[in-house]
């Protein structure tokens, strides 16, 4: 119960924080601006170069946003608390480690989710796409567990905002990186080995995987391995990440770190 | 006004070195953007087209770092307490904010190195610049043209605490609207007079009319223009969104 209560009390609050910070008619248009435009600079660039279809880069950059605020909401939540300086102050509580953070990111999760939701629409709209309303539920369970194991991987960056101080660079890194090695933006045929390698065991491939074959007509049954496989790699990142929250939250106190900014 | 100017790039050159989260886009960005060109395009196995995506990868990648990068540099003096007095200073505002968007777009021009570098050694795309000298000129006027259409946009950020998420939500419709990877020809007829009033798009446009051996200069000049006809813009805009936020009283809200 304390669990939920942490979780939901400290996630709205932190939530209504950013509105003290950012007016919501500001906040919103600008977040939607960039999914919308990288959709379709992708779409477009895949046009130029001829390959593959504009379904393949929607549903890969819709995606890509999903990913991203997941991985960022997470990874900003504890950097968030070290630049307002109450970082030790929450720590000092008894309060559940993963409620507290896991509170933070949920609401740029759920944003995450809503504006990739409406950057897939704009983006269909703009190129001219049409996917089934059938389909269309169907890639909202890849979406969610595409979000869950990418909110995991973010929890591990969130962990290490704990020993470093700029959490942004490996989350910007990691996110840049993605736009290959997910096969978000390139066919994972076209890259190397090992890059294909490397993309079949992060965040993010097989929800997207999952999502195109959903969008051309398959069942869940179809894509049951996919979402399997997302499920699994989100489920040991988030072992991962709620070990390195332990150890480096000790080795902070240990270290009287936790305040270096 | 001149060593304000000058002492201002000095200093935000060496800041944008002691930043790791900018040097780290500086050096990640232009090969990502650059390799999925590469894969894409690899397609039409042209390798003159190949050496075009080098270049749009490497303005995309400058326009980026000026663009976050200022608005982080406003952002980061928000938070330090001395924007107010930057503000305050007897210097034009734009003074002072010129040499952040010149140094970033300084820090962006690495780009043309690495991408034509990722492209040569990753990728085996030959590499022949058809007229070096412009080409050498190509690369200030393009630096300029950047920095300049970021002191523009800068001058926005002065108004809003939330200058760094704005900044990064700009960057790629200004990447699609100059056609930096993407041709023109493929994207809505409307997007083209916005591209020639856009400085970035000569800038590039000199680039690559330098390497592949056409006809760079009217393209530099045409980015020397603009950045000029874009100083007086932004001298303007700055003015008023200065003088809207002292009146707000927003410049010390972080």
């Amino acid at each position: 119960m304390s669990f939920l209560r942490v979780l939901v009390i400290g996630g709205i609050t932190s939530y209504r924080a950013l509105f003290g910070w950012i007016s919501p008619w500001v906040f919103f248009p600008m977040v939607i601006t960039f999914p919308v435009f990288e959709i379709l600079f992708f779409a477009y660039l895949g046009r130029a170069a001829g390959v593959e279809s504009d379904e393949f880069f929607l549903i890969g950059n819709a995606f890509m946003a999903i990913a991203v605020t997941g991985m960022f909401g997470m990874g900003h939540s504890v950097a968030g608390e070290r630049r307002s300086q109450t970082l030790a102050s929450i720590l000092a509580t008894p309060a559940n480690r993963l409620a507290l953070f896991l509170g933070r990111a949920l609401p740029a999760v759920i944003t995450g989710a809503v504006v990739a939701a409406i950057a897939f629409g704009v983006g269909a709209a703009v190129l001219g796409v049409e996917v089934g309303r059938e389909e269309l539920a169907l890639i909202g369970v890849a979406v969610l567990v595409t979000s869950f194991a990418c909110t995991a991987l973010g929890l591990c960056l969130g962990a290490l905002g704990l020993r470093g101080r700029n959490v942004s660079l490996f989350a910007d890194m990691i996110a840049g990186s993605m736009l290959i090695v997910s096969g978000a933006n390139v066919p994972l045929e076209q890259l190397p080995e090992w890059i294909q390698k490397l993309s079949s065991v992060i965040p993010l491939t097989h929800g997207i995987a999952a999502a195109r074959e959903l969008a051309a007509g398959a069942s869940l049954g179809d894509v049951s391995d996919l979402l399997a496989a997302e499920l699994a790699i989100g489920a040991v990142f988030l072992v991962v990440g709620l070990a390195l929250l332990r150890v480096f939250e000790w080795d902070g106190r240990r270290s009287a770190t936790l305040e270096t900014s | 006004m001149t060593r304000a100017f000058l002492g201002g790039v000095r200093i935000h050159l060496i800041q944008f070195t002691k930043n790791w989260f900018d040097v780290s886009a500086v050096l990640l960005w232009p090969i990502l953007y650059a390799s999925i060109a590469y894969y894409l395009l690899d397609a039409q196995n042209d390798p003159e087209l190949l050496v075009a995506a080098s270049l749009g990868a490497a303005v995309m990648c400058m326009w980026s770092v000026v663009v976050i990068g200022s608005a982080g540099a406003l952002e980061q003096q928000r938070w330090l307490g001395t924007l107010e007095l930057l503000v305050a200073a007897p210097v034009p505002f734009a003074v002072t904010l010129a040499p952040v968007t010149i140094a970033s777009g300084i820090v962006g021009a690495y780009s043309i190195a690495a991408t034509l570098a990722w492209g040569t050694f990753g990728f085996g795309i030959p590499l022949a610049v058809e007229q070096p000298l412009a080409f050498a000129l190509a690369i200030p006027a393009c630096v300029l043209a950047v920095g300049m259409l970021g002191l523009i946009t800068a001058s926005t950020f002065v108004l809003y605490r939330a200058a760094f998420s704005l900044g990064v939500a700009m960057q790629y419709p200004v990447w699609i609207a100059t056609g930096l990877l993407v041709p023109l020809s493929v994207l809505p007829g409307w997007i083209g007079p916005v591209s020639w009033v856009l400085a970035p798009t000569w800038g590039f446009l000199a680039l690559r009319e330098a390497t592949v051996g056409g006809t760079p200069w009217p393209d530099l000049g045409m980015a020397l223009l603009l950045s000029a006809v874009y100083l007086v813009v932004a001298t303007v805009c700055l003015r008023g969104f200065e003088h809207l936020a002292r009146a707000r009283a927003t410049i010390r809200l972080t």
